[in-house]
C-alpha cells in the first residue's frame, strides 16, 4: 500500500464504528476531510482489547500495538487517529506502559517476534490521537468556523465528554502536555460546537461515568448514571446531548427506550456524536450525517430548531 | 422546654454515621440508644465507641502475586487517603463497594475480610475517576483487575456461584477478541443475553424495534462484512503461549 502523503492521516476505525456506529465513523470523516484531512483506514486492523483484556497482561498491551504497528509498515505513519474513546485509552495505555518499563517492553517485542508478521521491533514513537484533539491542534477552531456554512444558532447543546477522553491523566499526560485537554474540566468540544453556532450549556455531568462497561452484566447501575446525566442536561435546557465515544452511546441511545421505561420522560433526550453536528453545520445533509441511525431520535429534535 | 426538643429528635440507627460502616462487625460497636448523663442526652452518635481489632497471621506472600502483574504492579505505593473511594462512581449506588479497603486488604493479604466482599469487587465501571486523582498514581481502577484474579485465584467456589454472570460475559468476550481478532457487537449482545438466560427480552418490543432499525438502514448486515485481520493465527498463537508460560497469577491455565 502506498504511503501517506501530507493531508492524510492513519486512522484507526475499531470495531464499533464500522458496524453499528457507522453514523460516527461517516461524519468524521466527512469533517475531516472538510477540513482538509483525509483518514486512510488502516488495513487488518484488530480489536484494542475495550478494556476487558487488562487482566492478561502484556497481552493487554501488545493488541494496540499490533495495530501501530500496521499503521507505521503499511501507511508509513507514525501516529494514529482515532474516533473510540475507549480504543484510545488503551492505546495511550499501552503506549505510555511500555514507554515507562523497559521489561514490559522486551516482553511485547517477544510477542511479535514469536508472532513473525512484522520483521522489525515495536519502538514506542508514535502517539494515538483522538480525534477531537487531533483536530483541535493540527486543524484549530479558526478552520472549523471557516467551514461552517448553516451555523447551528439557538441548538442548545450539552457536551459530554465521558471518562475516557480525558482520564486519567498518566496515561493522556492532560496535566504534563499543554495542548492536550485538561483532565477535570475539558474545553475542546465546548469550543468546536460554539464554533459551529451551537449554545453550550452547563449541566456538571460532562465527565461522568456512563457505566458502558458493565451494560451486560450490570444494566441497573448503567441505567441509573445515565438517567441522571440525561435528566440533568434535560433541566438545564439542552436540546441535543452530544458524545465522543461510542460506548457511551451503546449505554445513553441504545438503551435509552430502556431508561425511560424504568425512569420517566426526564430521562428522555436526543442523543447524537459532536461530528454530526459540525457535518451538519459544515453544509452536508442530514443523511449524509446519519442522523436517522440513532434510536433517541434527534431528526425531530432538529427539525423543531429549523434545521 | 429545651429538655423536650430533645427528647424528640429522632435516634439514628446503631453506627449509622460511621462512613464505611460494612467494614465494622456490627458486635464492635457500642452504642447506648438513650442515655441520659446528669440530665444531658447524649443519645446516638455521642456515644458511640468502636472496639479495638487485632488481626495477625496475614500471608505476605500474597502481596508479591499482586506486584507481579501488570494491574497490580504499584500497590506497594498505596498510603490508604482513599481519595479512590471519595471520587468512585459505583460508591455512592453500592456502599459497600470501597476500593481503598480493598487495597489495604489485598496490602495485607487478609483472605478473610476479601471473602465478604466477592459479590460487590466486580462492579468497578473502569470510569479512572480514581487513577486521576490518585496522589500516589496507584492506578486504583486496574487494582480492581488485580483484585478479580485474586479472588478467581483464591475462591473459585465463590466465583461460580456468585459472579457465574460476569466470568460467562468475560469468556464471551476472550472467545471473540483473541479468537477472531474482532469484536462483533450483535454475536455479543445476543450470546450475553443467552449465557444470562434473558433471551425472552430479545422479543420484547424495545429490542425487536433497534434490530428492525439495524436490518432497515443495513447496519445489521455490515457485521457479517467485518471478517477478521489476515494472519490473526499467529497473533493468537503467540499471545496464547505468552498467557500460558506466564508465571503470574495472569497465567490462563492456573
Amino acid at each position: 500500500m502506498d504511503k501517506l502523503s501530507e493531508n492524510q492521516a492513519a486512522y484507526y476505525p475499531g470495531c464499533a464504528l464500522l458496524t453499528i456506529d457507522r453514523a460516527y465513523n461517516n461524519s468524521s470523516k466527512l469533517v475531516s476531510k472538510k477540513m482538509g484531512v483525509e483518514l486512510v483506514e488502516i488495513p487488518d486492523y484488530n480489536c484494542c482489547g475495550i478494556g476487558e483484556m487488562k487482566s492478561k497482561g502484556a497481552a493487554s498491551m501488545y493488541m494496540p500495538l499490533r495495530n501501530m504497528m500496521l499503521a507505521k509498515n503499511r501507511l508509513g505513519s507514525k501516529n494514529l487517529v482515532m474516533a473510540c474513546s475507549v480504543c484510545y485509552h488503551e492505546f495511550r495505555r499501552s503506549i505510555a506502559r511500555v514507554r515507562e518499563n523497559k521489561n514490559e517492553l522486551e516482553t511485547v517485542n517477544a510477542i511479535f517476534k514469536e508472532a513473525g508478521e512484522f520483521g522489525e521491533e515495536y519502538i514506542p514513537d508514535g502517539e494515538a490521537r483522538h480525534i477531537l484533539e487531533f483536530l483541535y491542534n493540527e486543524k484549530g477552531v479558526d478552520e472549523v468556523k471557516r467551514n461552517t456554512v448553516k451555523p447551528l444558532t439557538g441548538l442548545k447543546v450539552a457536551p459530554y465528554y465521558g471518562c475516557l477522553y480525558s482520564r486519567p491523566s498518566m496515561y493522556t499526560f492532560t496535566d504534563k502536555k499543554p495542548q492536550m485537554d485538561n483532565s477535570e474540566r475539558p474545553r475542546f468540544m465546548h469550543d468546536f460546537l460554539e464554533a459551529i453556532g451551537a449554545e453550550t450549556v452547563f449541566y456538571g455531568n460532562e465527565v461522568q461515568c456512563c457505566g458502558g462497561r458493565n451494560l451486560i452484566q450490570d444494566e441497573e447501575t448503567s441505567f441509573t448514571l445515565c438517567s441522571q446525566t440525561i435528566s440533568k442536561a434535560k433541566k438545564a435546557g439542552a436540546d441535543v446531548i452530544a458524545l465522543i465515544c461510542p460506548k457511551c452511546a451503546g449505554a445513553l441511545d441504545v438503551n435509552q427506550p430502556k431508561i425511560v421505561e424504568k425512569f420517566g420522560k426526564d430521562s428522555e433526550l436526543p442523543i447524537v456524536y459532536l461530528t454530526q453536528l459540525m457535518a451538519l453545520a459544515f453544509g452536508f445533509s442530514k443523511k449524509e450525517a446519519e442522523f436517522g441511525d440513532m434510536i433517541s431520535d434527534p431528526l425531530k429534535a432538529l427539525k423543531e430548531k429549523g434545521f | 422546654m429545651a429538655l423536650k426538643k430533645q427528647e424528640q429528635r429522632p435516634v439514628a440507627e446503631k453506627g449509622e454515621h460511621i462512613i464505611a460502616r460494612h467494614l465494622i462487625e456490627d458486635d464492635s460497636i457500642k452504642e447506648e440508644k438513650n442515655l441520659v448523663i446528669d440530665g444531658v442526652d447524649v443519645s446516638g452518635r455521642w456515644n458511640t465507641f468502636i472496639l479495638s481489632r487485632v488481626d495477625s497471621e496475614f500471608d505476605r506472600s500474597f502481596f508479591r502475586e499482586v506486584k507481579d502483574t501488570v494491574v497490580g504492579s504499584r500497590i506497594n505505593r498505596c498510603w490508604q487517603c482513599g481519595m479512590c473511594t471519595a471520587s468512585c462512581t459505583v460508591t455512592p449506588l453500592y456502599r459497600r463497594f470501597n476500593p481503598r479497603a480493598f487495597i489495604y486488604m489485598m496490602q495485607l493479604g487478609n483472605l478473610k475480610e476479601l471473602k465478604k466482599y466477592i459479590d460487590v469487587a466486580w462492579r468497578c465501571v473502569g470510569c479512572y475517576k480514581c487513577s486521576q486523582r490518585c496522589p500516589k498514581q496507584v492506578n486504583p481502577a486496574e487494582m480492581m483487575e488485580a483484585l478479580g484474579l485474586v479472588i478467581k485465584k483464591y475462591f473459585p467456589e465463590e466465583v461460580q456461584s456468585k459472579l457465574k454472570v460476569d466470568e460467562d460475559v468475560k469468556k464471551i468476550y476472550d472467545d471473540m477478541i483473541l479468537g477472531h481478532g474482532r469484536l462483533d457487537l450483535a454475536k455479543l449482545h445476543t450470546s450475553a443475553m443467552q449465557k444470562t438466560g434473558r433471551t425472552k427480552e430479545l422479543l420484547g418490543k424495545i429490542e425487536r424495534d433497534a434490530i428492525f432499525k439495524m436490518a432497515k438502514d443495513g447496519r445489521a448486515f455490515s457485521i457479517l462484512r467485518l471478517g477478521k485481520p489476515h494472519n490473526w493465527n499467529s497473533s493468537k498463537e503467540a499471545m496464547g503461549n505468552y498467557l500460558k508460560n506466564l508465571n503470574t497469577i495472569e497465567n490462563s491455565e492456573a
